[in-house]
């Protein structure tokens, strides 16, 4: 195969790919719509999940955010010191930190807990034909199995990326306390003054997007296994591959939009 | 939990009352141990009933059962099958049991 047999190749498949997991998440989407999709099994699958997800991980990420915020900020807040621009404090916590690291740590978080499980646990389902055996019973897998999936991700990602930004701006009270000497009402007035409606919006709607491709993409991939258990780890580490691209893309995306 | 989806799904049935009959279901086959158990961990006879609680789980349920001693090769006679039939034969309407001819022996007089 020549040089230039190779790049159509691989353009050829990745064109593929982007047309599938859209195709796919069009169906998806047009499910989450739908009344009958909300059955009591779904409800069931989707209480569950968001279980597993969101509050099961809650001590963990709860203590990751502390380390990790406190950290953030006392670096960041430091090196603005040093820089002689303290009065941009408030505008790089609002707008650097809440609305671009949170949604970023928060997705890379969930993704490496629940988008592997998810679709390790999908891949296992179609390898064990469980998908099969659903079907059989005249069980919708996309109504069942994925479309709760799918909600679970933009749920959690919303409530866990508003989460870590409270952590974070509860970390800043002190920091900028200690570094600044600033007072809490001062502190909360610079806040409010930097805090900017449009990129709390597009923060917000950045996690949505974040948690429908981190969990619709594992799904994807999981369900391309076969019926052979070698097939499980081909179809999650090709799941994952794609879920961190699609993070980066969406990443980008969200810079542009912000720019216009 | 894979018995009571059946009503959930297709019903719209609560979780606690498809919970119940589906605990009532396994209480009649003196099963009630393995409502939380994972398939992999059932023996074949378990696996067999639940299997075929999940089946009668659908409204005006006909249960056709394909080759049932390869799904317990171990046993001899049809009795078990009967048996456990018999202990819930109001879930279903009618129930139908296909096999190789020279399965035959193993039905006894059942066999047409």
């Amino acid at each position: 195969m020549s040089f230039l047999e190779k790049i159509g190749h691989f353009e050829t498949n990745l064109s593929k790919s982007f047309t599938d997991i859209f195709f796919f998440a069009g169906i998806v989407l047009l499910r989450m719509f739908r009344r009958k999709t909300y059955s009591s099994a779904m409800r069931s699958v989707l209480v569950n999940q968001i279980y597993f997800t969101s509050v099961q991980i809650l001590p963990v990420f709860i203590a990751v955010s502390i380390i990790f915020g406190s950290l953030l900020i006392g670096i960041v807040f430091q090196l603005l010191k040093g820089l002689g621009l303290t009065g941009f404090f408030g505008n790089v916590l609002m707008g650097l930190i809440v609305t671009e690291l949170s949604p970023f740590f928060t997705v890379l978080l969930i993704t490496l807990r629940s988008g592997s499980a998810i679709n390790t646990e999908i891949a296992v389902m179609k390898v064990n034909s469980e998908i099969k055996t659903l079907e059989t019973f005249r069980i919708d897998v996309i109504d069942y199995l994925l479309v709760p999936r799918v909600i679970n991700g933009v749920v959690s990602l919303v409530l866990l990326s508003s989460l870590f930004s409270v952590v974070l701006m509860f970390s800043g009270i002190l920091f900028s306390k200690i570094i600044f000497g600033i007072s809490i009402d001062a502190y909360i007035n610079i806040l409010l003054n930097s805090a900017n409606f449009s990129d709390i919006v597009i923060a917000l709607v950045k996690c949505a997007v974040f948690g429908f491709f981190i969990t619709l993409i594992p799904i994807r991939f999981g369900l391309r296994a076969s019926h052979e258990l070698t097939s499980i780890p081909i179809a999650v580490s090709g799941g994952m591959v794609n879920v961190f691209t699609a993070i980066m893309i969406i990443e980008v995306l969200s810079l542009i939009t912000k720019l216009f | 939990m894979n018995i009571s989806l059946i009503k959930q799904y297709h019903e719209n049935m609560p979780m606690a009352q498809a919970h119940d009959i589906a605990i009532t279901a396994l209480q009649r086959l003196g099963l009630e141990h393995i409502a939380y158990k994972r398939n992999p961990s059932l023996n074949n006879e378990e696996r067999f009933c639940v299997m075929l609680l999940r089946a009668v789980m659908v409204r005006d349920a006909i249960v056709i059962i394909d080759r049932p001693f390869k799904i317990i090769p171990h046993l001899n006679k049809i009795n078990f099958f009967l048996d456990t039939l018999k202990k819930i034969e109001d879930f279903y309407i009618n129930c139908h049991i296909y096999d190789y001819k020279w399965m035959s022996e193993r039905y006894g007089d059942l066999c047409h």
